[in-house]
């Protein structure tokens, strides 16, 4: 049986909601200001070990002889494992593409910087670390794979593999080659994108323990997701996903950094081989940088326009080359499919075609980072139409406009084959022209030329995708069609609500959201509804935080929920009240039989009658006020085999302007004015919808300006601290002036679409279009990101060296 | 990221800091704010065998004027420097580099005197030292002596300090009556290290034209550079935005050979070196109120 799950605010049985669509307080919030919540590295269980990791100083070598045995000695370590443990115990962790993955510790050969080769537990961190000063590791280099360009014809650096290219496939959708020779113009750039990445302030952190009784191994950890952690670590060691229990900590952001499974599996094998005591592993920030999740997206692309002379886009195609790393194990590859989902962004553009090749190198493996593909995708793609403005002489603001999916369009099925839910990006535009006054700005660039400054504005406005579906990357191997997200919602004896789920605190503020709905569904106070979170085997279906969907997702769960609770709680008040099911309704909190005004009773009456009147219930009733829900996105269709779908539920988007002035002689930027109009439907909460605006970009302005892993020509990591890796601080990022507007979705819970990865779709591509809208009339272009001082000094002063 | 283990030992009067210094010569560090050595710790990029805190000698903490010169303490706070009001009127050129010196939290653990003997040359102090003048008292086991800010600063991370003395107090002169002053510096985000930066001073004869000229850039060398042949072009010149243009160039030949990475190239620090000179001289002006 579906359950009714409203698609408005209006539609929820309550005449006058208090909390849905308002900026309440969250209720996280008091526990994480006053320090209370409980973040891995402060759990601390009798007996536990702790573990530290000795790492491959090599980017490419054979390992030739480990010696542990002096650190076996030593007092306080408790076990050491190596590659030779993995291999007796594990199997390769998962990778997408498969077959591109290796065992949790290196074996016989060291494949990037940073690589786990050697694991010690012991009693203290210190006398752990102080052990991997004791064991010997020796090492035969190879030569390192550290040019992307030339990966796929450099030796392999699998046995396994006959080249280093991982995946490649032209992807053609509808009659590109004619779109091309027809047009009136084609237009064709190089775009680079260096590494970059996630660094949420709390790097990855696990406790493990294997119960050799029982075989059961728990993990607790700042996990992303714990049912996808629990998947991948139990293929890794061998044990039934019934037997592998993750616990999700409440962590310090994420963003996609908190890494793959090879923390569990290391600590597990630690605990193994200690007895089963639990060993807790803290990655520290250098860990993270060299050896982490923190890294993503090292491309390079070439893209063409097909365009009529009136600046009618007619086709698109990027050849995209991708750096993996060393491995395909924390899908970077899915990262590279996802611009399917908003492939042509905002435009309605006909047709389009993906040359895409991913390859393996000697540097850190691709892991996932908010946005995950897009943005490097969405700078490519808007910073070729800002070359077709000038090349045809159009405002860059008009030939967004011209090609813009009109608002009737909708729903807009794009060349990649994702369905748009619906928009109206003419209005957004509309709006930040007026609120920014794009008139007066191109007057102040103007003035500021004379003078001999350097003013420059972007102009932006993309897609996000959001409600993420797994079939969106069938292309690379992904096998699934939807993600399921569930709740339990249940009415105590007292009259409280708990609801159940599956994923912890992570910062996006869902525990307020669900109290809100539940609130404004029960006719209740926020306070009246408490979220508890469920280990990986207690909770229902889940896939918890990311590709923008959880808002969203647990939206249709609880509300799913609550209707399942409504059905059982009218059929007691039936009985109750005399009457047939059918004639009662839920309805600010009482079940009642509309127009008659006696006939009502509260709901948490009902609740408790059920719990404690087994003699009113009707014959057969199952007494339990709970219900469950699994949610799913409704409509998603497989894959064809040019990798169209229907994936992503929702298309929200957002329109950026932004103000830039390029220091020529210092090479530095500077960010005078940010304007956002920002499209996600239904606000749910505005206020931590305009957060998590406020973060993307924040991180945009990183990837634009700031953040940069940087490899030299043997591989080895030249960023490895945060002198060196720059995360944007309060005074590198504009606080921004926002407007919203909402269009609605069709199709999802009270209209909500998916928006948390927000900003970092965009703003990377606004601040470097203006950037370059600076640069016009100096004869020069940055084509790299980010625009660092080093290169835009270098492009301006010393294009010999370039 | 946890230290070696080391010996820890926390003295209350100097001389016993000297002393454990001298039994332990090459092998023991001195930690004051440990704004650098407690990440080189944690890093185990420096492994002392014995760690001499000096947080606990009181005498090394203080601010005070002396015949017009600015006294401080080794051991007193950054931030220490920065509110103190005497500083901030009398000294604007101390309070305008202390300001710059990476964030208020870093400030209120860090040290003067442990930013000078860290000796980064992309640091404010070492730079601000040179400018003016510093001169710096050392104890060691053979007593105090005292040493000129162009021989203090030997190369990256090295001063001409012995092992086992201990740098106490750094006197700075004021600058000359009248003179224009300015600390200007490019960092990639505010707070960070600089790319390179430039402190300057001058002061005008009754004709109008430069009489003395002072100028320093940072973040150029091993050392802060005295920019020599850059001072030189301004004396007996009128200001104006003309000579602060080619006194700018000038730095580049007096910068010999700057450090490149992943942050900026050579050519790009020798470049801001001369820009900042050029932007530092007309603020200076400006604040001033010398017409240009």
């Amino acid at each position: 049986m579906t359950s009714r799950i409203p698609n408005k605010i209006a539609d929820l049985p309550n005449s006058s909601p208090r909390f849905i669509g308002q900026e309440v307080e969250r209720v996280e919030d008091r526990q994480l200001v006053s320090g209370k919540t409980e973040f891995i590295d402060n759990v601390s269980l009798p007996g536990m070990l702790h573990c530290a990791i000795l790492r491959s100083p090599n980017a490419h070598a054979k390992i030739t002889s480990i010696d542990t045995s002096a650190a076996e000695k030593m007092p306080g370590v408790i076990a050491i494992i190596t590659g030779e443990d993995a291999k007796r115990w594990t199997q390769p962790m998962q990778t997408v593409p498969e077959g591109w993955g290796t065992l949790c510790l290196a074996t016989d050969r060291v494949r990037f910087v940073g690589e786990p080769v050697v694991a010690v537990a012991a009693t203290s961190r210190y006398i752990a670390e102080d052990a991997l000063d004791e064991i010997i590791v020796d090492y035969d280099p190879l030569p390192p794979v550290a040019d992307t360009q030339k990966a796929a014809d450099a030796p392999p650096i699998y046995d396994e593999h006959e080249s280093n290219v991982v995946f490649q496939r032209k992807f053609t959708w509808g009659e590109v080659d004619a779109a091309f020779t027809d047009a009136d113009k084609v237009l064709t750039d190089k775009f680079r994108w260096h590494r970059l990445g996630a660094n949420p302030l709390e790097c990855n952190g696990v406790i493990t323990e294997w119960d050799i009784i029982d075989g059961t191994v728990t993990t607790r950890g700042s996990f992303q997701s714990q049912v996808n952690m629990g998947l991948l670590s139990a293929g890794a060691l061998g044990v039934p996903s019934n037997r592998m229990r993750v616990i999700s900590q409440p962590h310090g952001g994420s963003f996609g950094g908190k890494g793959g499974p090879r923390g569990t599996i290391i600590t597990a094998l630690l605990s193994r081989k200690a007895g089963g005591r639990p060993v807790k592993w803290i990655e520290d920030r250098m860990e993270y940088l060299a050896g982490g999740a923190g890294q993503s997206w090292d491309r390079f692309y070439d893209v063409s326009l097909a365009l009529k002379t009136d600046g009618t886009i007619t086709g698109l195609r990027v050849v995209l080359l991708d750096d993996l790393g060393a491995s395909a194990e924390g899908f970077g590859a899915v990262s590279a499919a996802k611009p399917l989902a908003a492939f042509t962004g905002p435009y309605a553009i006909p047709v389009a075609e993906y040359d895409l090749t991913l390859v393996a190198t000697n540097k850190l493996p691709q892991s996932p980072y908010r946005g995950m593909g897009p943005p490097p995708h969405n700078w490519a793609l808007e910073q070729m139409v800002d070359l077709a403005a000038v090349e045809l002489g159009l405002d860059p603001a008009e030939i967004r406009r011209k090609n813009y999916i009109p608002k009737n369009a909708f729903p807009y099925t794009i060349a990649s084959g994702n369905e748009y839910d619906s928009g109206d990006y003419e209005a957004a535009l509309d709006a930040i022209v007026e609120m920014a006054d794009y008139k007066a700005l191109r007057r102040e660039q103007e003035e500021a030329r004379e003078q001999g400054r350097h003013l420059g504005i972007g102009l932006v406005n993309t897609i996000e995708p959001g409600v993420f579906d797994w079939n969106a990357y069938a292309i690379v191997g992904s096998q699934q069609t939807g993600v399921p997200e569930g709740a339990t919602v249940g009415i105590d004896i007292m009259g409280k609500i708990v609801a159940k789920v599956g994923f912890s605190l992570e910062g996006q503020g869902q525990y307020t959201v669900i109290s809100q709905v539940l609130a404004d569904y029960f006719k209740v106070e926020m306070s009246d509804v408490r979220v508890v979170p469920q280990d990986s085997l207690s909770a229902p279906p889940h896939f918890g935080p990311g590709g923008s969907r959880l808002g969203v997702a647990i939206t249709g769960a609880v509300l799913g929920a609550a209707d399942r609770l409504r059905e059982k709680l009218i059929r007691v008040g039936a009985n109750l009240l005399q009457s047939p099911p059918e004639a009662l309704e839920l309805s600010d909190g009482m079940i009642r039989i509309p127009g008659v005004a006696e006939a009502q009773i509260p709901v948490a009456q009902v609740a408790a009658t059920m719990l404690a009147r087994s003699d009113l219930l009707p014959e057969g009733m199952d007494p339990n006020p709970e219900a469950t829900y699994v949610w799913t996105a409704a409509g998603r269709t497989p894959a064809d085999d040019q990798g169209r779908a229907k994936s992503y539920l929702t298309a929200a988007n957002a329109c950026h302007l932004v103000l830039v002035e390029v220091d020529t002689a210092t090479g530095m930027v500077e960010i005078l004015k940010y304007f956002i109009v920002d499209d996600c439907g239904t606000r749910l909460n505005p206020a931590t919808c305009e957060g998590m605006t406020q973060g993307g970009v924040a991180q945009g302005v990183g990837a634009a300006l700031l953040e940069e892993y940087v490899y030299d020509d043997d591989a080895q990591l030249l960023t490895s601290t945060f002198i060196d890796y720059l995360i944007p601080t309060i005074y590198e990022v504009p606080m921004t002036t926002k407007k919203a507007l909402v269009t609605p979705s069709p199709y999802t819970p009270l209209g909500a679409k998916g928006m948390g990865e927000g900003a970092i779709h965009t703003t990377p591509a606004a601040v470097m279009c203006a950037i370059n809208d600076a640069l016009r009339p100096l004869g020069v272009k940055a084509h790299e990101v980010p625009a660092s001082p080093r290169r835009l000094w270098t492009l301006l002063h010393d294009q010999s060296v370039g | 990221m946890k230290p070696a283990p080391f010996e820890y030992c926390a003295p209350e009067v100097l001389t016993e800091a000297v002393e454990v210094l001298e039994q332990n010569e090459g092998d023991a560090k001195v930690l004051s704010g440990g704004q650098s050595l407690m990440p080189l710790l944690n890093m185990r990029l420096a492994r002392p065998e014995v760690l001499v805190d000096l947080a606990r000698i009181p005498e090394l903490d203080y601010v005070r004027e002396d015949h017009g010169a600015l006294v401080i303490g080794a051991m007193t706070r950054q931030r220490t420097v920065e509110l103190d009001p005497m500083v901030r009127e009398k000294h604007p050129l101390v309070y305008e580099a202390t300001i710059n010196v990476a964030h208020p939290q870093n400030r209120n653990q860090g040290t003067f005197g442990g930013s000078v003997a860290h000796a980064d040359p992309s640091a404010e102090y070492p730079a601000l030292a040179v400018a003016l003048g510093a001169q710096f008292k050392a104890v060691g086991p053979d007593g105090e002596r005292t040493i000129d800010a162009e021989d203090f600063f030997v190369t990256y991370l090295t001063t001409d300090l012995e092992g086992a003395e201990i740098l106490t107090e750094v006197r700075i002169p004021a600058l000359p009556d009248g003179a224009a002053w300015a600390f200007t510096e490019v960092a990639r985000r505010h707070g960070d290290y600089a790319l390179a930066g430039a402190t300057s001073y001058f002061t005008l004869g009754a004709d109008g034209k430069c009489a003395t000229a002072r100028i320093v850039v940072f973040g150029v060398g091993g050392t802060p550079v005295r920019a020599s042949k850059a001072e030189q072009a301004m004396i007996g010149e009128a200001p104006s935005a003309a000579l602060f243009a080619s006194v700018g160039k000038a730095v580049l030949d007096d910068v010999e050979e700057p450090q490149s990475d992943v942050h900026a190239s050579a050519a790009q620090r020798r470049a801001i070196a001369g820009v900042m000179t050029e932007r530092g001289l007309a603020d200076a002006a400006r604040r001033a109120g010398i017409a240009i």
